[in-house]
């Protein structure tokens, strides 16, 4: 069967194509369209999936969009009636935005792709996130936590999923939580209140949280309740949100907590406005931890599994996730590489195959790379034109060693391969690789390429086997590595050595590398390994600040251009800022 | 190529010199065209990824970098005279600064469109930079900061002068025309849509508030009989429906 997935009109829309029951390729909007969080019906990636595997739209069994449309909109329009006649501003904005076409999906569907609506199916939002988080992990049985802002109503979900011998899939979710009560928004205020954008901000309100003691723990702990069923209540005069007003926090939490931060306001962190910030953002994560460890505990008494996938937005919460690890009972906790909306496209393609025309379950590679492939050809054409110094190492173990010596004099290297990663990290296939050893180096990277704020920590990656040498990892810890969704403790001795990639509480949010999974990867941690005495390297996004995730070469090349990366390569080429002996003749032209 | 203000600006100058002349307002402002700045950087940094020659490449690579330096100049002085948080009345609307290429697909157009399309932007920014400048006689950094953007400016409007002059040397007064059509057309759509956007507002609000009312008293009734704490959640809910 061919199927495509498809999420799209909130905030990160993407397209993956699955295969007699396989993904084939997967990619999100805004790394084509080069639109940071796109969240337009996602024609390019569609297009781009179907080239690759040579199909035609009417080729297509089904073609599957992870949530149901009219479900949300009921969900909208009953927040406006519920919260009336509060909501008079943002009634007309909210039915605007909806009738204008989120609520067509199908009819968008079936003209931009002349596919039969008879074709077209819905999954419900949390139903595409768990079969996300269940169906791409390497369990059979498995308890299924999802959390995120909203989706249709749901906004936290708690299941089980199984798979026989038979291949036969169960997926079961067997309770939710419904808007307006959602963890996913109690972060997202903050978010907002922190003065960062929601959907975007939230990595810096984790980053932040490291600086405070979360003194404002009990204030918040005011604003969530928990219920007599274990869930959980927001207290709805701290937020405004649900009524879709001009802000979601109400005068009532700025009362408790003092005034929001103005977006334009740098975060100083020596004066004692920054410091309520970090305690603030301390406290958010303080409070989301304890609720998702409990509600993990929960679930793993009640199922008495083993396994944990996790999925929805709130998964990529590292610092969460591991704490779930640790203190939930669950030996292994997977979380996917793509666990936000972006992956729902795959999760409601898997979810159509398994539960609505009951194929049989088939493995899913564990790996993220289901993008565009980068062409190492351009490159070397681009530089060739602009008279960079270029190198073309066909060896493989020429090409690791030149790498590797590079980084361990210090130089930083945009890191092009195979290909790109779905979700919002880069797992060594777009990635920017430095040298984690100095402080300096972390200042470096903020200063001349990253161009973010101070306190957001740089990620290291390892070769999952030297992984615990360096990192406090529990049982269980090498796995939540794998797609970057734990953050865990750096060891002591290794702190001074790892300063760039260590977060001022000591911890860190680091990749295992498998072989398996990233040969060339793997290889050239060794290899730098072998050259600077630690296989560690700080691992980053390959984009500048307001980009997404570089795709093809030409943009690599460009942000290479414009940032601090002394070295350039993709696939087995290689380029240098350097000027070759021909010096290209610009300014006459210009 | 020297700046000049357009007759608008020239005539706008009291209100140039009213919006500039209070610290936080001219901070905020400082701080919205790094925004801009960093926009109009991303989209030429993408025309530099698209366009198949390669001398447009590097100069465009040139003024994405410029736009970078010029955003960061903004912002460092923007935070500098950021001093308390006292807020102030912004009136973008009255000074718009430079508009950016923020409403530009740069995909969907050639390279002769996309320069002519940049000249006419950075001409009109050259020239509004200009009137910033002069009225900005009490704050000597800020006004020797908008004295060497424009420096860049005058460059980036030359440069896409002359390479729409190279690529299309019988065509270029054609495409300037075309693209300050182009610019006339985006402005009418931006008031046309507001306009469209005002008169749909009034008339779901006014639905809001003739229609809604006993729905709303019945939603409400319904919410208070909502047990709190977790739902059953559907099971197999059926995909071919949207509901």
């Amino acid at each position: 069967m061919r199927i495509l997935g498809i999420s799209a009109h909130y905030h990160d829309s993407a397209a993956a194509l699955l295969v007699d029951g396989v993904p084939v390729c997967a990619v999100q909007e805004e790394r084509l369209s080069r639109r940071k969080n796109d969240a337009a019906f996602p024609l390019a990636a569609i297009e781009w999936c179907l080239d690759a595997a040579r199909l035609e739209p009417e080729q297509l069994d089904a073609v599957v969009f992870y949530e149901k449309p009219m479900l949300k909109f009921e969900r909208i329009l009953t927040m406006a009636l519920r919260s009336f006649p509060r909501s008079w501003r943002s009634f007309p904005r909210a039915m605007k935005n909806t009738l204008g076409a989120k609520l067509w999906v199908k009819g968008i569907i079936s003209s931009q792709l002349g596919v039969r609506a008879s074709r077209i199916l819905f999954t419900e939002h949390h139903q595409s996130h768990a079969a996300t988080a269940f169906l791409t992990a390497p369990t059979e049985r498995a308890a299924i936590l999802t959390a995120d802002g909203v989706g249709e109503w749901a906004t936290l979900s708690l299941g089980r999923g199984s798979v026989d011998e038979a291949g036969n899939v169960s997926l079961e979710l067997l309770r939710e939580l419904h808007f307006p009560h959602s963890l996913g928004m109690l972060y997202s205020t903050f978010t907002a209140y922190l003065g960062f954008p929601v959907n975007e901000g939230e990595y810096k309100v984790m980053g932040l949280a490291s600086y405070g003691p979360p003194s404002f723990e009990a204030s918040i702990r005011k604003m969530v309740r928990r219920t007599s069923d274990g869930a959980l209540a927001l207290d709805l005069s701290y937020f405004e949100f649900h009524e879709g007003a001009r802000r979601s926090f109400s005068d009532k939490l700025v009362a408790e907590l003092g005034p929001p931060r103005d977006p334009l306001d740098p975060i100083d962190l020596d004066t004692p406005e920054g410091a309520r910030y970090a305690a603030i953002a301390a406290s958010v994560q303080r409070v989301l931890e304890d609720i998702l460890v409990d509600l993990a505990r929960s679930l793993q008494r009640e199922t008495g599994l083993d396994d944990l996938c996790l999925g929805g937005g709130v998964a990529l919460n590292g610092c969460a996730n591991a704490r779930i690890l640790c203190e939930s009972g669950f030996r292994n906790v997977y979380v996917p590489s793509a666990p936000g909306d972006a992956g729902c496209a795959l999760g409601a393609a898997l979810a159509a195959d398994r539960l609505h025309f009951r194929q049989p379950h088939r493995a899913v590679p564990d790996h993220p790379y289901w993008g565009p492939e980068v062409d190492a050809q351009e490159l070397a054409r681009i530089a060739v034109e602009d008279g960079l110094e270029l190198a073309q190492l066909p060896r493989e173990d020429e090409l690791i060693d030149r790498v590797a010596r590079e980084l361990a004099q210090g130089r930083i290297v945009g890191w092009m391969q195979g290909r790109t990663e779905l979700g919002p990290r880069a797992l060594g296939n777009r990635s920017i690789l430095a040298a984690p050893h100095g402080a300096e180096m972390r200042e470096k990277l903020n200063r001349s390429i990253k161009y973010r704020e101070d306190f957001r920590p740089f990620a290291p990656a390892v070769p999952a086997e030297h992984a615990e040498r360096f990192f406090e990892l529990p049982p269980g810890g090498v796995r939540l590595g794998r797609f970057m969704s734990g953050v865990f403790r750096v060891r002591p001795e290794w702190r001074e050595r790892l300063a760039a990639v260590t977060h001022v509480d000591g911890t860190a949010r680091v990749q295992t590398v498998e072989r398996e999974m990233a040969p060339r990867f793997h290889a050239l941690l060794e290899a730098y390994g072998a050259a600077a005495g630690i296989p560690v390297l700080l691992n980053t996004s390959f984009n500048l600040a307001g980009e997404p995730i570089v795709n093809r070469a030409v943009e690599g090349y460009s942000t290479f251009r414009r940032c601090g990366i002394d070295l350039l390569v993709a696939g087995n080429t290689v380029v240098g800022k350097q000027r070759a002996a021909r010096t290209a003749p610009e300014e006459a032209v210009a | 190529m020297r700046a000049a203000p357009s007759t608008l600006d020239f005539l706008l100058v009291p209100l140039h010199r009213w919006v500039w002349a209070d610290t936080q307002r001219r901070a905020r402002k400082l701080l919205r065209f790094a925004e801009t700045e960093a926009d109009g950087g991303r989209d030429l940094s993408r025309a530099a990824e698209l366009t198949r020659d390669p001398s447009l490449r590097r100069l465009y690579l040139r003024h994405a970098e410029d736009e970078m330096r010029h955003a960061e100049l903004f912002r460092r002085r923007g935070r500098e005279l950021l001093a308390s948080r006292a807020r102030v009345f912004e009136a973008n609307w009255l000074a718009p600064g430079e508009r950016g290429l923020d409403d530009l697909d740069v995909g969907s157009q050639s390279d002769e469109s996309l320069l002519a399309f940049l000249h006419l932007s950075e001409k009109a920014a050259a020239g509004r930079f200009a009137v910033y400048r002069d009225v900005l006689g009490g704050d000597p950094q800020t006004r020797a900061m908008f004295a060497r953007i424009l420096e860049d400016e005058e460059f980036h409007m030359s440069y896409t002068r002359k390479q729409l002059a190279r690529l299309a040397p019988r065509r270029q007064g054609l495409r300037l025309w075309t693209a300050r059509a182009a610019r006339l057309w985006k402005a009418y759509l931006r008031v046309a849509t507001a306009v469209a956007g005002v008169f749909g507002t009034l008339m779901l609000a006014l639905q809001y508030f003739l229609v809604l009312p006993l729905f709303a008293v019945l939603a409400k009734r319904a919410a208070r009989r909502e047990p709190e704490g977790f739902s059953r959640a559907r099971a197999d809910p059926p995909l071919e429906s949207q509901y």
